[in-house]
């Protein structure tokens, strides 16, 4: 066969795809920069800051040439707090919390204002926003936004093992940061769970069902069960949806009269 | 925007600008998710993989050159304290070389698996979009029709594998998938042929036979869920309305069904958010 894997990006996909989300390090040596093919990498001078791909941290972390400084919301007062919203909160009783905007959406609390997103232009003329794992959601900040409040990036799960499997010692109290990952992660499963009552929306043509604020390795662990229900839910709904759409038909050939010659011919054809 | 100065670095060839090969890179990966994410096969990013081939290639001469050099210093003059680094930096050179390599060998592999899946259903879908009275393809092809149905014998089920030798536009494939899977298709039909359709009668020999309206020839399934991240300021996800066919007028009975809003990861059928897809991969992208 010329490809094994199942359709839908798979685990170890899902934490090669983490694998490119950009950190911030304190270099211990210096290197000169170096262009990559996944873009440029910039100049390693000791004491400075800089913000390299996961993958060359870790390499470099193991190496003992870097230390890795955690992105803001893999600290235990971050995580306990964000526990504290996924588990108490009124509004979040069945839903994710949310996640880390994208740049130029609106944050929670003003919703009513449009995005302001800025694309970028690719080498086709093509607009492009950038998405996670392309966004700086694991850089450590070095100015605090004040009342942002701390949010699991899209590759939580991943990022946060790794950091706990190779850096663990760059970490504020790595045993207190495994602990509530896995409690965030039971919690965040059981609404996965809880969840499944809803996906015959999805199931319906021009339905579906919102996962805002999932983490992709969530995603990934319940990629095929889902897709699996929805099929089924679909497969057995079908006869359901065709009357729908005859249903639709009927209305929009009734509304005038202009369209209800072709459309009739149209139904013929069925 | 600085349209320009996109327009200059393309200007500058392949791999001028490092800002352009970032975009390209993370514009593939996006590109090999949803490849990996859907059942069909998409279109086929011909400039986009161009410039990442020319890249890799640029790239593997790169590494051989500091490779080469350091073999060439390593005996003359030890230079201790400059070598270290330069293993490092070969290091990092090649893990990075051996991720993209990684992301565009796993692309053509889920794109391969496809087309021999549901290889009929292509080559039919690449030959009625393409059907030119003037052009030789279907000119032999009536002339092989014209023959089969005059012979008495020697009907092979390879008759029915469309001829697309005169192809220019191979949408959604590249070049090289569409003569593969046309080699393919081939193959099997022989093989079928040999083994049992041979002693088929003659009329139910063909592998495209839509005898009674159900066309044997199966393709992917078009309403199969994925997982979508919302880009723009809102997509909406339709239910296809059944008026339009493959070119036929588009939207027509097109239903609009949810609402995504920016940021937002939704499970939908694929056939809802497709056009939205197609239209700008900026709308939404797939997780």
């Amino acid at each position: 066969m010329a490809f094994p894997l199942p359709r839908g990006i798979v685990a170890s996909e899902i934490a090669f795809l983490a694998e490119m989300e950009t950190v911030t390090v304190v270099p211990r040596q210096r290197l000169e920069g170096l262009e990559l093919l996944g873009g440029p990498i910039e100049p390693l001078v000791p004491p400075r800051r800089a913000s390299l791909p996961l993958w060359l941290a870790l390499l470099l972390k193991r190496q003992r040439r870097a230390n890795i400084i955690p992105p803001s919301w893999l600290h235990p007062e971050s995580l306990s707090l964000i526990l504290e919203v996924e588990s108490q909160h009124q509004d979040y009783k069945n839903a994710f919390s949310p996640p880390p905007p994208l740049p130029g959406q609106p944050s929670v609390r003003d919703q009513g204002l449009e995005p302001t997103a800025r694309p970028q232009y690719t080498l086709d003329g093509n607009r492009y926003y950038a998405a996670p794992p392309f966004l700086p959601q694991n850089t450590a900040q070095t100015t605090v936004s004040s009342g942002e409040p701390p949010a699991l990036p899209f590759h939580w799960i991943e990022v946060g093992n790794m950091l706990l499997d190779s850096a663990s010692d760059d970490l504020m109290d790595p045993g207190q940061i495994r602990r509530l990952l896995k409690d965030l992660r039971e919690v965040r499963m059981a609404k996965m769970r809880s969840g499944v009552d809803v996906l015959d929306d999805a199931a319906m043509g021009g339905g579906g069902v919102a996962l805002t604020g999932v983490g992709a390795m969530e995603l990934g662990d319940e990629r095929g069960f889902l897709s699996g229900v929805v099929d089924g839910l679909r497969k057995i709904g079908a006869s359901k949806e065709q009357a729908r759409r005859e249903q639709l038909a009927e209305q929009r050939a009734n509304g005038g009269y202009n369209g209800t010659q072709d459309e009739e011919e149209d139904y013929m054809e069925f | 925007m600085d349209i320009d100065d996109i327009l200059a670095s393309v200007d500058r060839g392949p791999g001028a600008s490092p800002e352009s090969a970032a975009l390209d890179h993370q514009q593939l990966t996006r590109f090999w998710i949803a490849e990996r994410a859907v059942s069909e096969v998409l279109p086929w990013p011909a400039p986009l993989m161009e410039r990442m081939m020319d890249r890799v290639r640029l790239q593997i001469e790169t590494i051989e050159d500091l490779a080469a050099s350091s073999v060439d210093t390593n005996p003359s003059h030890n230079s201790t304290s400059h070598n270290p680094n330069l293993n490092l930096r070969l290091s990092i050179l090649q893990t990075d070389l051996a991720r993209t390599q990684y992301i565009i060998r796993s692309l053509l592999r889920a794109r391969l698996a496809k087309l021999t899946k549901h290889s009929m259903h292509y080559l039919v879908q690449l030959a009625s979009r393409n059907k030119n009275p003037l052009s030789s393809a279907s000119q032999s092809q009536s002339q092989s029709q014209t023959q089969s149905s005059a012979s008495t014998a020697n009907v092979s089920p390879e008759d029915s594998v469309p001829d697309i030798s005169a192809l220019t536009d191979t949408t959604p494939l590249s070049g090289p998938e569409t003569s593969f899977v046309h080699a393919h298709q081939t193959l099997l039909a022989g093989h079928y042929g040999a083994s049992f359709l041979g002693a088929f009668p003659r009329q139910l020999r063909r592998l495209d036979d839509n005898a009674g309206g159900t066309s044997m020839v199966q393709g992917p399934e078009l309403k199969e869920v994925v997982f979508v991240r919302c880009l723009a300021a809102q997509v909406n996800c339709l239910m296809e309305g059944e008026g339009d066919g493959v070119d036929g007028e588009d939207g027509l009975g097109d239903e609009i069904g949810v609402t995504m809003r920016m940021g937002d990861v939704w499970v939908v059928r694929w056939d809802g958010v497709r056009k939205a897809w197609e239209r700008g991969k900026w709308n939404c992208c797939n997780v």
